[in-house]
């Protein structure tokens, strides 16, 4: 009698076990929710006349094609306001990732570093604990030349550390979101 | 350090007729080991609270007992007190053995029993060590076997390398069914809590027949020991703390055999937070477990048995924040810290991102018939369940939203026959069949790195063997054949899923001898010839590796990998003084899967990463293990190990990767004469020497292997004698000089050094009622 009953149980168990395999559904691919395709870096002369756009595209996310990178000339001697919009064009309608990362200001931080060219660039925007952001900057153009242009997003950098706040990357630590290079010629 | 308290007896009934009270129980006491008779044992008897000493050749007699049921309690110096529950109707022999050398344990003598002979080396860890340092996991534990070294990322994540081989190469059984889960990561542990085993063993061998799981050669044995045919409730609670990290583990086994049945229920509860090296905290590196099995045993009749075992595994473990990085940048950006970025200055038990979540789940079955005496069947069911969830930090509160979740269902059966023939000749043979199913967890918002898979694997093996006085052979064969079913997704727009069919037919074959040339000196020599089919992650990898901030891609066209191996063993036993065990081997592995990194870096908006592509190369290794213990007198014990192992590719002429460096580990330990209640005091010293890994050149890895350490240890430990149990005391030191070293082995050398000074203060109680 408990000899059956042993059994019975034991077969009861295992069929539960083996039922949970059934489940024979084709999950479609995932959505990659936190993907960024499109960098745009905009600079609007202070003067007025026609913004400078600096594009990075890579649409179908890492791998696959090989992403897509435009820039224009800046002139010398003028001085820009630039803003970063980030995006992810995967969707229709691409999704505004800039609007993320403002939300979550003081977790995420902007560093720009010119090499080769006549260019600073300087913070225009701030979190709410008074550090800066850069999705807002200002950038002044010197003389004619050329070289590029770095610009990384970091989440969750100390922005307390050393100068951090000044943009210097190399005390911030945190994961970099993005890492984009344009090659910058002032005419 | 290495104490088993695993009995083994044969009872042998002298006469059939029992008179009242005249009855006579004697035997010997060896040490289980050697074989070696272990003079001046104390017997008692609890029942009647008397004892008698053993002789010099370790022989015992008891006359004048009753018919009745006796609990016997043998004891000697520096031995754990062997417990034997026995239900005496006439005058009675046995032979006790006691583990007076347990480094010298193998898989063979630990069971003791004809059928599981092999010609193949192994080495055993107990259930002492297990409980004196059950803090530990299980890959951690094995480390203390010469020959296996430990891949870890962080404190918490640990899994075993033996003979320069891991991962997907190394199988791990738990209670004789093969480990199903995420093997391929360098970053998930096997989820088996240690506490469950009545021992460990590593089977260093050259082909893997009788066992199923895909590896090269060496298997790990998790075994959680039969139960005591002891009517009385039995167990043990074991409590240790830890001082670095502020760890509690708490474990309890109970035991009994009931009128139904057998059972022996196991728990354990670990907490840990944040461990520290000499100079800051690993930030993030805390681990919560907590774990239960329950074991039950039931005889039907003389001729039939079952057994049932479920285990429930179930951690979290944090991984040091420092080490969650995105690109390449910040990978050597992290190279030129002293400290790790977000190292905070206080000690936490939280555990956040970058996190693991693991549960597992193993239910199995197992019914013997003995058909007769010389002949066995039977069928074994092996059902598991592995959900891994892992956690990184990331943008827009999606923290709490794994990254990575899978669920792996695997199922085994396996019918097996062994029979004895004429002319001491025993065949062992069993058909196997396992289904594995490997989903990823909707919702993650990231894509997979592995498809979701499932694999169909039927495989039959057949191992003859014969015992002719000083020799012992043994030849088999096995063979699976693998279908393995890959769901790709393909980038097209809408999504396409195209299911990808792969078949391998993997073939293995042994040849091993044994020979005893006189009981002081022993030899062994094990080759085997085998296939290992390629992974689902080297065929199907296709993504961002975050913990080495590197794509990688798999090729599904990768052949089977051909392996070959000989080992061969000497044990030489001098004077009963010296023991020596000596351990090489030699394997060529045709067409072995590796990580190669190209020379292209991917251009992504997080920058440049590098790519690493899944290729074949031919790869050679070879090692030795060495073990030596001295015993001047019995009090004093030294025991020494050794192990180094060579790995090359071949067609690069290049060391490979993470293949361990060379290690000596010594210890000395003197155990005090019984005083009293007082036993087993003893006092330990230890040493552990690695040196650096020269083998490898600077253009296969991102930072070159770290420096040769060596780290100091100590112990200290007794035993009360009570009258319902015992009760042990242990006080043990790790890295006593607070020396900061990183290890090649670990992940976390890019980022941090390894934990400083550990001091443990363990308690066991062991009761009988």
């Amino acid at each position: 009698m408990q000899r059956s009953k042993f059994l019975l149980y034991s077969f009861l168990f295992i069929s539960v076990f083996s039922l949970s395999t059934c489940n024979d559904d084709d999950m479609g691919p995932e959505e990659p929710v936190e993907l960024i395709t499109t960098l745009l870096y905009t600079l609007t002369p202070d003067g007025g006349g026609t913004p400078v756009v600096l594009s990075f595209r890579d649409t179908d996310g890492d791998g696959g094609n090989a992403p897509v990178v435009t820039t224009e000339p800046l002139a010398a001697g003028t001085t820009y306001t630039a803003s970063v919009s980030l995006l992810n064009e995967s969707e229709t309608p691409a999704e505004d990732i800039s609007e993320e990362v403002s939300e979550e200001a003081e977790e995420h931080q902007f560093f720009f570093s010119a090499t080769g060219a006549d260019l600073t660039v300087s913070y225009a925007d701030q979190d709410a604990d008074g550090n800066p952001i850069g999705l807002v900057s200002e950038v002044v153009t010197g003389t004619a030349g050329s070289g590029s242009l770095t610009i990384t997003l970091r989440h969750q950098p100390d922005k307390n550390a050393d100068g951090v706040s000044n943009g210097l990357i190399a005390n911030a630590g945190g994961e970099t979101d993005i890492e984009v290079t344009f090659s910058i010629e002032i005419e | 350090m290495i104490r088993i308290t695993l009995a083994l007896l044969f009872f042998i009934p002298l006469s059939g007729l029992a008179q009242k009270c005249e009855l006579v129980l004697s035997g010997r006491v060896l040490d289980q080991g050697t074989d070696i008779a272990l003079p001046y044992a104390s017997v008692y008897l609890e029942e009647l609270g008397k004892g008698v000493t053993a002789d010099s050749a370790g022989v015992f007699q008891i006359p004048n007992l009753c018919v009745g049921d006796y609990h016997l309690e043998v004891g000697h110096i520096g031995c754990e007190p062997e417990h034997q529950f026995l239900s005496l109707t006439s005058d009675t022999s046995i032979i006790i053995f006691m583990h007076h050398h347990t480094e010298l344990l193998d898989e063979v003598v630990v069971h003791g029993s004809r059928e599981d002979n092999t010609s193949q080396a192994s080495s055993t860890i107990g259930k002492a060590s297990i409980t004196s340092e059950s803090n530990k996991n299980l890959s951690d534990l094995l480390e203390s076997i010469s020959g296996v070294s430990v891949l870890r990322n962080g404190s918490g994540i640990s899994k075993p390398v033996v003979h320069g081989l891991y991962g997907n190469r190394v199988a791990i059984l738990n209670n004789g069914i093969v480990q199903s889960g995420q093997q391929w990561g360098n970053d998930h542990a096997p989820e088996i809590d240690p506490f469950v085993a009545d021992h460990l063993s590593v089977v260093k061998g050259a082909s893997a027949l009788a066992y199923g799981g895909n590896a090269l050669g060496s298997v790990v044995l998790v075994e959680p020991g039969s139960i005591d045919e002891d009517p009385h409730l039995s167990g043990r609670v074991n409590y240790i703390f830890e001082s670095n990290g502020l760890g509690h583990t708490l474990n309890t086994q109970l035991e009994k055999n009931g009128r139904f049945a057998a059972w022996r229920l196991t728990g354990t509860l670990k907490l840990r937070g944040d461990t520290r090296t000499p100079d800051y905290f690993l930030t993030n590196t805390g681990k919560r477990e907590g774990n239960i099995a329950l074991q039950m045993q039931k005889k039907w009749s003389k001729k039939w048995q079952s057994d049932f075992y479920y285990s429930f595994f179930n951690t979290e473990i944090g991984v040091l924040r420092g080490s969650h990085i995105s690109n390449l940048t910040d990978l050597e950006l992290a190279f030129t810290r002293d400290e790790p970025y977000f190292t905070e200055d206080n000690f936490s038990y939280s555990i956040n991102a970058p996190r693991q979540f693991v549960q597992h789940h193993l239910l199995k079955l197992e019914s013997k018939y003995f058909v007769s005496e010389d002949q066995v069947i039977g069928l074994k069911y092996g059902g598991q369940l592995n959900d891994r969830k892992e956690y990184d930090i990331r943008r827009g509160g999606r923290t709490n939203i794994p990254s990575l979740s899978i669920n792996q269902y695997a199922h085994f059966l396996e019918g097996y026959y062994q029979r004895v023939l004429e002319n001491n000749w025993r065949i062992k043979s069993g058909l196997q069949f396992q289904l594995t199913d490997n989903a990823n967890e909707a919702g993650t918002g990231i894509l997979p790195l592995l498809p979701r898979y499932e694999s169909y694997t039927p495989s039959t093996y057949f191992i003859m063997q014969q015992e002719t006085g000083a020799w012992f052979w043994e030849w088999g064969a096995r063979y699976d054949f693998r279908f393995l079913e890959v769901r790709q997704f393909l980038d097209a727009d809408p999504p396409v899923v195209e299911k990808v069919q792969k078949e391998y037919h993997n073939y293995a074959f042994s040849f091993g001898l044994k020979y005893r040339l006189n009981p002081e000196l022993k030899f062994s020599l094990n080759t085997g010839y085998m296939l290992r089919a390629p992974e689902v992650n080297e065929l199907f990898s296709s993504g961002l590796h975050q913990g080495v901030s590197g794509i990688e891609e798999g090729q599904e066209n990768l052949q089977q990998e051909r392996s070959f191996k000989v080992v061969g063993t000497v044990d030489w036993f001098v004077q009963e003084k010296l023991f020596i065990q000596a351990l090489g081997y030699y394997q060529l592995v045709d067409d072995f899967i590796y990580l190669q990194p190209q020379d292209e870096f991917r251009l992504t908006i997080r920058g440049a990463f590098p790519v690493f592509i899944y290729e074949q190369t031919n790869a050679r290794l070879y090692g030795s293990d060495w073990q030596v213990t001295y015993t001047p007198v019995e009090q004093l014990k030294w025991l020494t190990k050794f192990a180094m192992v060579r790995g090359k590719d071949l067609e690069n002429n290049l060391g490979l990767l993470y293949t361990p460096a060379d290690n000596l580990f010594s210890s000395l330990r003197y155990t005090f004469d019984q005083k009293g209640k007082w036993q087993n005091s003893y006092l330990s010293i230890n040493g552990r020497y690695v040196w650096r890994q020269s083998r490898i050149s600077e253009e296969q890895d991102f930072l070159l292997p770290p420096d040769d350490y060596f780290l100091l240890g100590a112990s200290i430990g007794t035993t009360v004698q009570l009258s319902e149990g015992r009760l042990e005391f242990g006080l043990n030191v790790e890295n006593a000089l607070n020396t900061s070293y990183r290890d090649y082995l670990n992940r976390l050398r890019y980022f941090a050094d390894e934990p400083g000074i550990n001091i443990s203060l363990r308690l066991n109680y062991t009761f009988k009622s």
